[in-house]
C-alpha cells in the first residue's frame, strides 16, 4: 500500500464549505475523465456503460450530501481520491470494480420474485434471521 | 493425631522442646499475639461514625415498637427488635459476620464457630448466630480477639478439608475459599494426614465429596425443615462425624437440589454440572422458570450458546430462595430433540427441511382454504402471552374463535379472574391456619407452593385436609375422601372437618387445576364456593379461595381470553395450529386435517404434524408469563436460538402477512400495546394484580357433580412438558426417584 500512499498528496484543509464544495466537483470531474481508461483497463464495456458508472459515482457522492463539516468533506474526498488512485494503478481486480460499482451492495442474488415485491420489512428481516 | 491434641498444641505453642518446627505462630502481626492488652490499649470508639447500610439491603420490621432494643456494633448504635441474634444485629448495622452453619431460613445450629465476635463483659468470644442480642450490648466485630478467634476456627476447619480447590466444582463460589482468604491465617501448622470420608450416593442430582464436608449441617437442617424428608443426618461423633443417609438410600425430595446451593463448601455439588464450567466463565441472565405455574425466579448461567446451569434467584413472594429439582435440572432438555428447521411431511411420511418462505406459503395456502369454523388454534403449556395474543388475533382474522390453551379444559371460565388465580398469594399462605386441598397434590404440581404450605404447617401448626387420590405429603394431613361426595358433605356441614374450617381464623381452600378437565367442573366449583361461603373463607380482609394452576401459560391465556367457541371443535377441524401444544388429545381429529406444529421440541405434537415451524424456547426469548397467583413476570433471552428457529410471535406475524391478513404490529412494543387493550395487567411486570370481583357475582350453576373420584393431574413430577420430557436427567430421576 505504500506506493499508493505516496502517490496521494494530502492537500491543505478547505477553509470553508465553498472551497470544499468546489473540490468535490473537481474530484467528480477527475473521476469522470478517468472513466474511459478505467473501462479499458478492466474490460468493463460488456457489463456497464460510461453513463451508468458516472451515475454510480455521483450517487456515491450524493450519499454524503448531508455532510456540512468541511473537515469531514475533506476526509471523504481523501478516501475517494485514494480509491480512484487504487483503481487507476490497477491495484484492484475486475471483480472488485464490478462488485463495488456495477452490481452494488445488494449483490447478484436479489429477490426479483414478483410475489415478494410488496413484502414488509418485517417479513424480509424475518426470512433473514430471528434477530432484528 | 486427633482434634483435641492439635487443639492443645495450638493453645500452648511453646511447650514442646523437640518440636521446634511447630514453633511458628498462627499469626504474623505482633498486636494479635497479645490480644487483651492491645484491645485495652485501643482508644474507645468514636460515637460519630458515618451511618452504615445494612448487609444485603436487610430491612427490619418492628412488630411491636416498644420491643425495640439498642445495641452497639463497633460503637455504632443500632435499634433492633427484641429476640434478634447478635449476628442479625450486626447485619442491620452493616457488618457482615463470616459464617458457615448459620442460614437465615434454617434453624440455628451454632456449631461452626466461625461467627465468633467479642462482646463487652463476656469472658470469651461468643457465637453471634446463637446469642440473642440484649439491650445495651456492646458488640465488637473487628477486635484482635475476634480476628484471632476466626483465624483459629479457620485453621481447625482447614485441618481436615482437602486442598483440592483446582478440581473442586465449588471453586470460585466457595464460602470456605473466600473466608479463608479473608479471615484465615497466612500459614498452617498442619503436618498429619487428613481424614477421609466415604462418598454417599444421593441420587442422580447431587454429587457428594464427603471429605470436603465441614459438618455445618445446613443440608441436614434443610432436608428436615424445608424439604420435609428425614433422609439426611449426622452419624458418628468427634472426628468420625459424617453427614449421610442413615441407610443406603437416595434422597427422594423434589427440593433436593437446593442442598447444592446451601452447602458452603464443595461437599454437595450438582452432578449434571460436575466439571462442566467454572462460575467466572458463565454469563448470568435473570429470568423466570416455566416448568410449572409458580414462575420461580431463576438465573440461567450460560457459556456461549449453551445453558450450563440454572440457579434460584431470591423472591420472597414466590420462591424465597429455593427452586424445585425440575426447574434446576431440566436445562439439558433444552439441548436435545430441538427443532431447528422448518419441515414439511412428504407423501412417504418423512419430514423434509424447507425454507421459511416455502413453509409459510404452504401453511397460508392451506389455512385460507379451510372454512373459518374448521380452523382450530391451541397454545401450549409453555407459551408466552405475546405469542398467544398473536395467535388469537390471527385466528380471529381468519374468522375462527376456536383458540384455547391446553390444560384449561374445554369450557374454561375466564370471566372472573378470582376463579383461576391464587387469591391468597403464595406468601399469604403463611398466614393460614387451616388448608383444604381439593383435587390437588401441591407436592408434584407446584413444589414451591408445597414448600410454603409446609413452612406454615411447621410454624403455625396449621391443619391440612386433602380430598383426592392417595398421595404422599411431607407434612401431617388428614385424607378426607377421594371425590365429590366429600365435597357435598363439607358443603352441607355434615363432615367432621367442618368445625375445623369454621373455627379457623384464616382458612385456605386450594382447588387443583386438574379439575378444569372434568365435565362437571362448574358444579364442583359451585360446591367449593358454597363451602367457602358457609365457612366464611372469603372476607373483606382475607380471600382464602384459591386455584392452583398447573402450567406457566394458563393464567396469561385466561387473562387474554383464550376461550374456545365450541367444545368439540377438534372433531370437525380441517386446519389445526398447535403452538407448542403437546398434551392435547388429537385422537378425534379427522385424518385429512392439516396440522401445523410450531414449537421448540420434537415432542408428542410433532407425531401428527404435517408441517413444523421451529420456535425458540423460554431461555431464548423475551416473553411475558403470569404465575398462578397472578403475578406478571418476564423471561429474558439467555442464549441464542437454535438453528433457523424464530420467536413464536414473529412466526405468527410473518404467517399473517404471507396469508394476506397482516396483523397490525411488527415489534414487541406493538404487540404489548395490543395486549394493553385486552389485559393491561400483563404489562405491569413483577407486580401482582389481584382479582377485582369474588365468586359472589357468578351466575347460579344448575349442573350436578359426577361421582367419579378426582384423578391426579401430574403423573410424573419430573416430566410434565416438552423440555422436561427431552431431558436425560429428568428421565434418570423418574427412573430412580419416583416411588412405584
Amino acid at each position: 500500500m505504500s506506493f499508493t500512499l505516496r502517490s496521494v498528496k494530502v492537500p491543505p484543509n478547505s477553509a470553508n464549505l465553498e472551497e470544499a464544495r468546489s473540490r468535490v466537483f473537481e474530484f467528480f470531474k477527475t473521476a469522470c475523465r478517468s472513466l474511459p481508461s478505467i473501462m479499458d483497463m478492466y474490460n468493463l464495456d460488456d457489463v456497464a456503460s460510461k453513463s451508468q458508472l458516472r451515475s454510480v459515482i455521483s450517487s456515491e457522492i450524493r450519499k454524503n450530501s448531508h455532510v456540512t463539516n468541511p473537515k469531514v468533506i475533506d476526509m471523504l474526498l481523501f478516501k475517494g481520491t485514494e480509491d480512484l488512485n487504487n483503481i487507476l494503478e490497477h491495484a484492484k481486480q475486475r471483480h472488485h470494480i464490478i462488485g463495488q460499482y456495477v452490481v452494488g451492495p445488494q449483490g447478484l442474488v436479489q429477490d426479483l420474485d414478483p410475489k415478494d415485491r410488496g413484502m414488509s420489512n418485517f417479513l424480509k428481516n424475518f426470512y433473514r434471521s430471528n434477530y432484528f | 493425631m486427633g482434634l483435641g491434641l492439635l487443639a492443645s498444641r495450638a493453645m500452648r505453642p511453646l511447650r514442646n522442646s523437640h518440636s521446634s518446627v511447630f514453633l511458628r505462630t498462627i499469626v504474623s502481626k505482633p498486636e494479635l499475639q497479645s490480644a487483651e492488652s492491645s484491645a485495652a490499649a485501643q482508644a474507645p470508639p468514636e460515637p460519630d461514625l458515618p451511618p452504615r447500610t445494612p448487609v444485603g439491603g436487610a430491612r427490619i420490621h418492628f412488630p411491636n415498637p416498644e420491643d425495640a432494643i439498642e445495641v452497639f456494633v463497633d460503637g455504632y448504635p443500632v435499634k433492633i427488635p427484641k429476640g434478634m441474634t447478635v449476628l442479625q444485629a450486626c447485619e442491620v448495622a452493616g457488618v457482615d459476620i463470616p459464617r458457615f452453619c448459620y442460614h437465615s431460613r434454617l434453624s440455628i445450629a451454632g456449631n461452626c464457630r466461625m461467627c465468633l465476635v467479642e462482646v463487652e463483659k463476656s469472658p470469651k468470644p461468643v457465637a453471634s448466630c446463637a446469642m440473642p442480642a440484649l439491650p445495651g450490648m456492646k458488640i465488637k466485630t473487628d477486635t484482635p480477639v475476634a480476628k484471632k478467634a476466626r483465624e483459629g476456627v479457620m485453621e481447625f476447619l482447614l485441618m481436615n478439608h482437602p486442598l483440592d480447590c483446582p478440581i473442586c466444582d465449588q471453586g470460585g463460589e466457595c464460602d470456605l475459599q473466600d473466608q479463608s482468604m479473608a479471615f484465615g491465617s497466612d500459614r498452617g501448622r498442619f503436618t498429619e494426614m487428613k481424614r477421609s470420608v466415604v462418598d454417599k450416593n444421593l441420587g442422580p442430582l447431587v454429587k457428594t465429596v464427603m471429605t470436603r464436608c465441614i459438618q455445618c449441617t445446613r443440608c441436614v437442617r434443610f432436608a428436615t425443615e424445608v424439604a420435609g424428608v428425614q433422609d439426611l443426618g449426622m452419624l458418628g461423633r468427634g472426628s468420625g462425624e459424617e453427614i449421610g443417609t442413615y441407610v443406603e438410600k437416595l434422597m427422594t425430595s423434589e427440593l433436593s437440589g437446593n442442598v447444592i446451593d446451601i452447602c458452603p463448601v464443595g461437599a454437595l455439588t450438582s452432578k449434571p454440572f460436575a466439571f462442566k464450567a467454572r462460575n467466572w466463565e458463565l454469563k448470568g441472565t435473570e429470568t423466570i422458570d416455566v416448568t410449572d405455574a409458580v414462575g420461580s425466579n431463576i438465573r440461567i448461567d450460560s457459556r456461549g450458546p449453551e445453558v450450563m446451569r440454572i440457579v434460584p434467584r431470591l423472591n420472597e413472594d414466590i420462591n424465597e430462595e429455593w427452586i424445585s429439582d425440575k426447574t434446576r435440572f431440566c436445562y439439558d432438555g433444552l439441548k436435545r430433540q430441538r427443532l431447528n428447521d422448518p419441515m414439511i411431511r412428504d407423501a412417504d411420511g418423512r419430514f423434509k427441511a424447507v425454507t421459511w418462505r416455502d413453509a409459510l406459503a404452504v401453511v397460508a395456502e392451506v389455512a385460507l382454504q379451510a372454512k373459518p369454523e374448521e380452523i382450530v388454534g391451541i397454545a401450549g403449556r409453555l407459551s408466552d402471552a405475546e405469542s398467544m395474543m398473536a395467535l388469537k388475533d390471527l385466528l380471529n382474522r381468519m374468522g375462527s374463535n376456536n383458540v384455547w390453551c391446553e390444560g384449561t379444559g374445554t369450557q374454561p371460565s375466564a370471566d372472573l379472574r378470582s376463579g383461576y388465580i391464587m387469591n391468597t398469594t403464595i406468601s399469604g399462605l403463611e398466614k393460614a391456619d387451616v388448608f383444604l386441598l381439593i383435587g390437588t397434590q401441591p407436592r408434584v404440581e407446584a413444589a414451591m407452593v408445597n414448600a410454603r404450605i409446609r413452612k406454615t404447617v411447621r410454624a403455625n401448626n396449621a391443619k391440612v385436609a386433602y380430598i383426592g387420590p392417595a398421595t404422599d405429603f411431607n407434612y401431617d394431613h388428614q385424607h378426607l375422601g377421594t371425590g365429590p361426595e366429600t365435597l357435598t358433605e363439607l358443603a352441607e356441614g355434615r363432615h367432621p372437618f367442618c368445625s375445623a374450617i369454621s373455627n379457623a381464623k384464616n382458612p385456605v381452600i386450594i382447588v387443583g387445576a386438574g379439575l378444569f378437565e372434568r365435565e362437571d367442573k362448574d358444579a364442583i366449583f359451585a360446591t367449593v364456593e358454597a363451602i367457602a361461603k358457609k365457612h366464611n373463607v372469603i372476607r373483606p380482609d382475607w380471600n382464602g379461595l384459591n386455584v392452583l394452576l398447573l402450567n406457566a401459560a394458563q393464567a396469561a391465556a385466561l387473562d387474554l381470553g383464550l376461550v374456545p367457541e365450541s367444545t368439540n371443535s377438534i372433531e370437525s377441524a380441517k386446519f389445526v395450529y398447535l403452538m407448542g401444544a403437546d398434551d392435547v388429545n388429537l385422537d378425534k381429529l379427522p385424518n385429512d386435517a392439516f396440522v401445523v406444529y410450531q414449537g421448540h421440541h420434537g415432542d408428542r405434537g410433532v407425531y401428527r404434524a404435517n408441517i413444523i415451524l421451529p420456535a425458540s424456547a423460554f431461555s431464548e426469548k423475551e416473553g411475558t408469563y403470569v404465575n398462578t397467583e397472578g403475578c406478571t413476570q418476564q423471561t429474558l433471552p439467555a442464549v441464542p436460538t437454535v438453528g433457523d428457529a424464530r420467536d413464536d410471535w414473529k412466526i405468527i406475524r410473518a404467517l399473517s402477512e404471507v396469508a394476506g391478513l397482516t396483523l397490525p404490529y411488527d415489534s414487541v412494543g406493538g404487540i404489548r400495546t395490543r395486549i394493553r387493550t385486552v389485559a393491561p395487567n400483563l404489562l405491569n411486570v413483577d407486580e401482582r394484580e389481584p382479582a377485582t370481583f369474588g365468586p359472589s357475582v357468578k351466575p347460579e350453576v344448575t349442573g350436578k357433580m359426577d361421582t367419579t373420584p378426582f384423578k391426579s393431574a401430574v403423573e410424573n413430577f419430573y416430566m410434565t412438558d416438552s423440555i422436561t420430557r427431552a431431558s436425560k436427567i429428568m428421565a434418570q430421576c423418574s427412573a430412580m426417584l419416583l416411588k412405584k
